[in-house]
């Protein structure tokens, strides 16, 4: 356990009583912010875990924090200048990691790039090579999605949302259908992928508490009040300052395994 | 390969043992045919000895490239049509148009007959309405459902990407798919293919290879009728094939989606 220093400045992403109905409540009153940290020295990225139990409104929170479904009250707000979300703004990789399927690996990074709002430097070509040479894609750019593995394809889908110049990333389930090695790759990737621009920001939906908290280094819990219809935000976590953030073996630690399994009553 | 495991349930068997399997059967039912046809049914040596026939004359020919012209424009002007009414149908003012168009199957061909005689000018054009009108209903059924069994999700991915939504609609919808309205081309290519003997029958004075068969029939000559018919079997069976090769070929991808 080791508590670190840092600050948290502005937010990046507010949430400010959004509730959700179809037939019946699905999202009550959710409210919860995420803040850029800033820690001296380091380009430190945000990682976010949402938790909450099957079926409790997570990923229809998700589309509405990236823009895709309007919520039937309350406000997202995102970014600097904290304007509401629109479709676009935020970056959404998929459970069964949609892609397109009659394109290939190369050409679903370049439909991404071309459209990124932030371009970044050199030419396409150059940029999808870096990419695919970092995370051991090279040899799949020719191949089509259909030709890829779980694992593989995931890698290309959260590259292709933040070629995009997405600095939100919302993943859905990122951890499930991969053996061990893989979710320890995953979680690399995604360390190293948030701390490349101090404002990146990745939220994490995942049943699985460990692994998905070992990342993060906020959380929040989403369940429902006894006798109330509709879920809320029961809880937030800072890992930071509990000191379990920022470390890659804290999930081998007994601390953190009694805290994960007390989240788990929680839920 | 043990015999039994011909007959067992969801046994996956290679592509050659298939084709034996195919051969022998074939053989088979050639065999029973022969045996069995009498004075009705002519024998396949007999079939074959008129379809032998039928390829030597030039009639044959000029008839036969008179069906194929006639189901080349058929099949042009309603993809173009289905296609069209297709796409639209995601703009919510055309959709009751599509709905519209897709309840159309249930309209029978005979009783519009008469009604397309009268508007049309001549023999030619009353087949190819006729045509039109057959496939198109069946054609844009197909294409919907194909639109219909995109998951949700891919049109979200492409807001993700900030694309609006005709990009989306021309990304996800109509090059994403296009392999898939080629196969939907295939399957009613069979129905356009059936369509154009009938109507061929109606107005004859084109020729073609439905009249051919109306003739034969009428002169009571069994073999040629049965020659013909397995004449236009043969192509049906061709141009599927010829299909799904050029759908392979045009979009390598599609037969990925096979093996997994
Ligand atoms: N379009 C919809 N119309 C009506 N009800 C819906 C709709 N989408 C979701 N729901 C309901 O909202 C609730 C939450 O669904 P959601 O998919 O967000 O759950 P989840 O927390 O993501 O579950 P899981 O972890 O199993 O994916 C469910 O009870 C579901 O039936
Ligand atoms: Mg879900």
């Amino acid at each position: 356990m080791t508590v670190r220093q840092y600050q948290k400045k502005e937010a990046l992403l507010k949430v400010s009583n959004v509730s959700l109905r179809y037939d019946c409540l699905v999202l009550r009153d959710i409210s919860f912010e995420i803040d850029d940290i800033i820690r001296e020295g380091v380009t430190q990225g945000q990682i976010v875990s949402l938790i909450g139990r099957s079926g409790i409104g997570k990923t229809c929170l998700f589309r509405i924090l990236a823009g895709l479904i309007k919520p039937t009250t309350g406000t997202v707000l995102i970014d600097h200048d904290q304007h509401p979300v629109r479709a676009g703004d935020v970056g959404v990789v998929y459970q069964n990691y949609i892609l397109f399927n009659h394109r290939t690996i190369y050409d679903n990074l370049r439909i991404s790039l071309e459209r990124s709002q932030t371009p970044p430097g050199g030419s396409i070509d150059a940029v999808i090579k870096e990419y695919a040479a970092e995370f051991s894609l090279t040899e799949h750019l020719k191949k089509y999605p259909q030709q890829l593995s779980g694992g593989q394809r995931q890698r290309v889908s959260i590259i292709q949302q933040v070629l995009n110049g997405n600095r939100f990333v919302l993943l859905d389930e990122p951890f499930s259908g991969l053996d061990a090695i893989m979710v320890d790759k995953v979680k690399q990737l995604l360390v190293k992928i948030a701390n490349m621009h101090e404002d990146n920001t990745f939220v994490i939906v995942s049943h699985n508490i460990d692994h998905s908290l070992a990342i993060s280094d906020s959380a929040f819990i989403i369940a429902k009040e006894e006798g109330k219809e509709g879920a809320v935000v029961k809880e937030s976590i800072n890992l930071i300052d509990m000191g379990f953030a920022w470390d890659p073996d804290v999930i081998r630690q007994q601390e953190f395994i009694d805290f994960c399994a007390s989240i788990k009553d929680k839920i | 390969m043990a015999i039994q495991e011909f007959f067992s349930p969801l046994k996956v068997i290679s592509k050659r043992t298939f084709f034996i399997l195919a051969f022998v059967e074939g053989v088979m039912a050639l065999l029973i045919w022969q045996l069995t046809a009498g004075e009705l049914i002519p024998t396949p040596a007999r079939v074959a000895t008129a379809i032998i026939g039928i390829l030597g004359t030039d009639y044959f020919y000029s008839n036969l490239v008179q069906s194929l012209a006639l189901i080349a424009e058929g099949m042009g002007i309603s993809i173009a049509i289905a296609l069209l009414v297709a796409y639209l149908s995601l703009i919510p003012v055309f959709k009751p148009i599509a709905e519209f168009v897709i309840k159309c199957r249930y309209l029978t061909l005979t009783g519009l007959i008469f009604f397309f005689t009268l508007i049309t000018s001549n023999g030619h054009n009353l087949k190819l309405s006729l045509l039109v009108f057959g496939i198109v209903p069946f054609f844009v059924t197909s294409l919907l459902s194909v639109i219909d069994s995109i998951n949700v999700q891919e049109y979200e991915m492409c807001r993700t990407l900030r694309m609006n939504s005709w990009r989306a609609l021309l990304e996800v919808v109509i090059i994403g798919r296009f392999d898939l309205v080629l196969e939907v081309i295939r399957q009613n290519f069979a129905i356009a293919w059936i369509m154009i003997t009938a109507v061929e029958g109606i107005s004859m004075s084109e020729g073609g290879l439905g009249t051919m068969l109306i003739k034969s029939n009428k002169f009571i000559n069994i073999d040629n009728a049965f020659a013909i018919l397995t004449i236009v079997f043969l192509f049906g069976i061709f141009f599927d094939y010829l299909l799904g090769v050029i759908r392979g070929w045009l979009f390598p991808y599609t037969k990925l989606q096979l093996l997994s």
